[in-house]
């Protein structure tokens, strides 16, 4: 379900997960039936913020709390039915392309893409990657990294997890972490099932590029790795948006549809011939650079130019993120 | 609000700075810095100096580098042409990839979305590369026809380099136009220095051309064209990455790929001239009814001209079974129709007829049956039509 599970792996590392809340020092304001609130806007103006009762824990031990609380995180991510489901369907996606495409090549007149994918199999990679990079990828992805904050907070776990402390920072950084790793998982099961489809359907071999030269198998196979990177990183910036949405509101569905509508309208904007001064400075147009290995020589500049993007993308949205967050008043 | 509250939203406030700046910067220091880094040249010198630079043995020393081509023509919308159609050219931005590793060594790519065609010229032989259609054509360029490079019936791959503007543009410098040189401008990171040709004519819409010269090798890097009354310039093709490196020797050998449709052509034989007999008849044809009236930047070309001709026309290529890369709205007649809806009627004591005007160019599609073209404004070109 959430976090709230997780509980008891991570509260045991976490320190005392009561004692460091002011809820005891606060009997004059405790309403029977009301559940104390560690820290509001009114409580945290009014007092300095008290010295820990305990000598921080020696780093060592708070990297491995911090491994340790990223690795439930991801435990959770993974078992989640619901993130299953979209791995899932992703992953069928390139199996019915390809299968389209085998029915369809016994035609006459194919175009070049077509021909591409069925005179060889590892091309199928690339075909997928350009169907799914600009809507369902991003849904998966959003999906996970707008639920990180948002869904804690809808569910009333939020501040459970906050109890240990100068756990603000590091909570939304081990909810970034998942968040990118999911991205790739995301990732690598696309380039995984198209590449098993292709090698199941369509001959191995030679790769012919779209320059029209022709490379092993072996260097193939290192370009579906570098594109692979490449599209991961893309889908770790829209996870830093998606993280950026989630801290603003406590409705987890919130911050997922408003970073769905946020790619749909770039999109949208991509293809208004008019806006052209501006769509080199939205996320969606720099996922489609992948295609970039696919030329001789690797465009390695358009790669670097794409990965700048992102780059820029992860600082900005993350500082919004960690800015909003780390200041909120956490009431759930 | 606490002050924490303002030094933690500084921190995002700051990394937007920060990207904004990165973006920015470029352009940004290029303009306001001003300081020459170059020799003050006067335009004589430079172009003496360009001339022994690139006429001498090899011509222009071999380089590789990305090229864009800006058009802002201000032309009606454009109905959605097909990524590759050469209609696309005439808005948006486009870049095309060059290596050019001497006279006869010239790779021209042009990417797009998960396709690429390319153009390979190595020696005698070419190869004309479609990723979309994947098609290969071989050109074998005749002896004679390379002894005479203008002769080609194509257009030289260099045509879309700037050299090959700069060249065709610097032959128009005479007394109609005012020439000075700058020499504190940037192009793709090099120092440049910017030959600016400006009309004396008020007629013309042509406001200035501007045609960047390295500092290092004079190998021109950019051609800009400004129209008047517009601070960005209405069409651009320039270098926005380039390396003095000689390519790669692969970059110029070409094997068409295993299950590629490959098609022979060559260039400079009889047959070509023979299938494009009739054709070139009507064009010789309209080409000595034309004439030219005006001189320099206000020249205008009044060819005889009517709507049918346009309209049988049909692209030469022959590409009947069109591909999903090429849309409905690549072929020419789409794009005429939406021009002549965007035409404003005209009339004077010459006649009357339909005006289509571009930031650049203004034509006048008379009803007596002549079109008048030139970069020039409205009123010259209605003189030009009163000139029989």
């Amino acid at each position: 379900m959430s976090t709230a599970e997780s509980m008891a792996g991570t509260a045991g590392t976490l320190g005392s997960a009561v004692g460091t809340t002011e809820a005891g020092t606060q009997d004059e304001r405790r309403t029977p039936g009301l559940v104390p609130v560690a820290e509001s806007l009114r409580s945290t103006e009014r007092r300095p913020p008290e010295p820990p009762a305990e000598a921080p824990a020696p780093a060592a031990g708070r990297a491995w709390a911090f491994w340790r609380l990223l690795g439930s995180e991801l435990g959770l991510t993974f078992r989640r039915p619901r993130n299953l489901t979209m791995l899932a369907v992703l992953g069928v996606v390139p199996i019915v392309i390809g299968v389209a495409l085998r029915l369809v090549a016994s035609e006459e007149g194919m175009g070049g893409l077509v021909q591409d994918v069925v005179g060889n199999s590892l091309m199928l990679t690339f075909v997928s990657f350009s169907f799914l990079v600009l809507l369902l990828m991003p849904v998966a992805v959003s999906v996970v990294a707008g639920d990180s904050i948002a869904g804690e907070a809808g569910a009333g776990t939020l501040r459970y997890l906050l109890a240990a402390p100068a756990g603000r920072t590091r909570l939304l950084l081990v909810k970034y972490l998942n968040a990118v790793v999911f991205a790739y998982a995301v990732t690598a099961v696309v380039a995984l099932t198209a590449l098993l489809t292709g090698l199941v359907l369509f001959p191995a071999g030679d790769v012919t590029l779209l320059s029209g030269t022709t490379i092993s198998m072996a260097d193939g196979l290192l370009r579906i790795l570098i594109a692979v990177g490449y599209v991961g990183a893309g889908m770790a910036a829209l996870a830093a948006v998606a993280l950026a949405l989630s801290t603003f509101t406590e409705v987890s569905i919130g911050a997922i549809a408003a970073t769905m509508v946020l790619v749909i309208v770039c999109q949208v904007l991509r293809a208004i011939p008019e806006l052209g001064s501006i769509t080199p400075y939205l996320l969606p147009s720099k996922f489609t650079n992948f295609d970039a290995v696919l030329r001789s020589p690797i465009d390695f500049g358009s790669l670097r130019d794409g990965l700048l993007a992102f780059g820029a993308y992860i600082v900005l949205f993350g500082s919004i993120a960690w800015a909003r967050f780390s200041g909120k008043d956490i009431t759930s | 609000m606490r002050r924490g509250t303002f030094v933690r939203w500084g921190v995002p406030i700051a990394a937007a700075a920060v990207i904004g700046a990165a973006i920015g910067a470029g352009p940004v220091i290029a303009a306001v810095s001003g300081e020459p880094v170059l020799p003050e040249r006067s335009a004589q010198q430079l172009l003496a100096d360009a001339v022994a630079a690139t006429g001498k043995e090899g011509g222009i020393a071999p380089m590789s580098g990305t090229v864009q081509q800006t058009a802002s023509l201000g032309l009606p919308a454009l109905p959605q042409t097909g990524e590759a159609s050469p209609l696309s050219l005439l808005s948006g931005s486009h870049e095309v990839k060059v290596w050019y590793g001497g006279a006869d060594k010239v790779r021209v790519a042009l990417p797009t979305q998960l396709n690429e065609t390319n153009l390979i010229v190595n020696g005698d032989t070419a190869w004309y590369w479609e990723s979309a259609t994947n098609t290969a054509t071989k050109l074998t360029i005749k002896a004679e026809a390379r002894q005479d490079k203008r002769a080609l019936p194509t257009p030289r791959p260099t045509d879309v380099t700037p050299q090959q503007v700069a060249e065709h543009l610097l032959a128009n410098v005479d007394q109609h136009t005012a020439v000075r040189v700058i020499n504190t401008a940037q192009v793709a990171g090099r120092p440049v220095y910017q030959l600016v040709l400006a009309p004396k004519d008020a007629g013309s819409l042509v406001q200035e051309i501007r045609i960047a010269l390295d500092g290092e090798t004079y190998v021109p890097l950019q051609v800009q064209v400004y129209a008047k009354g517009s601070a960005e310039p209405a069409f651009q093709v320039g270098f926005t990455q380039v390396t003095f490196t000689p390519p790669a020797d692969e970059n110029f050998t070409f094997t068409p790929p295993a299950g590629a449709k490959v098609e022979e052509k060559t260039l400079g034989a009889g047959m070509e001239q023979e299938v494009a007999a009739d054709r070139a008849e009507h064009a010789k044809d309209v080409a000595e009814r034309a004439k030219v009236v005006g001189q320099g930047w206000t020249t205008v070309a009044v060819v005889p001209f009517s709507l049918s001709d346009l309209k049988t026309a049909t692209p030469s290529d022959g590409r009947q079974g069109r591909g999903p890369g090429s849309g409905a709205g690549a072929d020419p007649s789409a794009l005429i129709d939406s021009v002549l809806k965007s035409a404003t009627p005209v009339s004077g004591t010459w006649g009357s007829g339909k005006l289509i005007k571009t930031k650049l160019v203004t034509a006048l599609l008379t009803d007596d049956g002549r079109l008048l073209v030139g970069a020039v404004t409205p009123e010259e070109i209605t003189k030009a039509a009163g000139t029989k």
